[in-house]
């Protein structure tokens, strides 16, 4: 009986928590992560975590983590990677020996630069005269043809004017006006009527 | 119409002188456009003098005699808005008893019948 009880109250402890492990509660979702086979082995390493330990802390993961994927890395190295790292090697003690034989002032880029130092000032000088002048020009061109906008501009606002004034005019008709002007404001009125129509 | 011909009319309708019909006739009933004609003629009913009347009464194609209806009919309704009608019917009776076109006594006999129907 006492051994029914006991087992009684282990299968009553599992039912009541039937999802607990043995792994203790922690924060770090990093503890029980893989990295192709390096687990990481420190205890306070959380990102989750307040600022207390977080920057030591995270440094320390990525380094031992790094670490242990690079140690994982070179014993699974093959020989292509091989050759290919003996080709960048070769590759850059070429380029080594290039620099280290190679004058300075005979690269492409400084060769340029010196020409432009070396030249004769006069030379520079000529060059952005003539630049110069042919801006000039240009601007003088825009200039000629702004004046001719403003002078048909002038013109049209002559003629508006002049149309204006003469309506003002032809509308100061009072008792006063006489028959002859009245008849000839009558004709210049018929007069530009008929003008319109041809037009 | 434009408006400074209006107003030119105006003008010439306030004068007294006998320059003004002349103009008037010349220029506004000899237009070519109805508007003017119409306008013109209605300018000289107003005047009511005996010159500017028998313009609209006794010519042909010119006030009542106009080709135009509206120009017609826009002169009788002004000719029957007048106050003073002693010299309209003075003039529509000579033209009715001397008038040489038939046409022209016919159009004088129908105002005069609506001058005294109205």
């Amino acid at each position: 009986m006492a051994k029914i009880n006991n087992v009684g109250l282990n299968l009553g402890q599992k039912i009541a928590n039937p999802f607990k492990t043995s792994r203790n509660s922690t924060t770090n979702p990093f503890k029980y992560s893989n990295f192709e086979g390096n687990t990481l082995q420190f205890e306070y390493a959380d990102v989750f975590e307040g600022s207390k330990h977080s920057t030591n802390n995270k440094l320390k993961m990525i380094t031992s983590s790094v670490a242990g994927s690079m140690t994982k890395l070179r014993s699974s190295i093959t020989e292509p990677i091989i050759n290919f790292v003996n080709r960048i090697k070769e590759g850059m003690s070429s380029a080594w020996d290039y620099a280290k034989n190679t004058n300075v002032s005979d690269l492409a880029g400084v060769k340029a630069i010196n020409k432009v130092m070396n030249a004769d000032i006069l030379d520079i000088g000529k060059g952005i005269g003539n630049s110069i002048s042919g801006m000039g020009k240009g601007i003088a061109s825009k200039m000629a043809f702004l004046n001719t906008d403003v002078t048909d501009i002038g013109k049209g606002l002559s003629e508006k004017w002049n149309s204006l004034i003469s309506k003002v005019h032809t509308n100061k008709i009072t008792k006063d006006t006489t028959v002859d002007e009245l008849k000839a404001m009558w004709e210049a009125e018929i007069a530009a009527s008929a003008s319109k129509e041809v037009a | 119409m434009n408006r400074n011909v209006a107003e030119i009319i105006d003008a010439l309708a306030a004068h007294q002188d006998h320059a003004s019909i002349e103009v008037l006739e010349e220029l506004g009933t000899n237009s070519p456009d109805n508007e003017v004609r119409e306008y013109t003629s209605r300018a000289l009913v107003r005047k009511n003098v005996h010159d500017s009347l028998k313009i609209v009464i006794i010519n042909q194609g010119k006030g009542i005699n106009d080709l135009s209806p509206a120009v017609a009919m826009s002169t009788i309704n002004e000719i029957l808005a007048l106050k003073d009608k002693s010299e309209v019917i003075k003039i529509l009776d000579d033209t009715i008893n001397m008038h040489s076109d038939e046409a022209v006594k016919e159009n004088a006999r129908s105002v005069k019948s609506l001058l005294a129907l109205s």
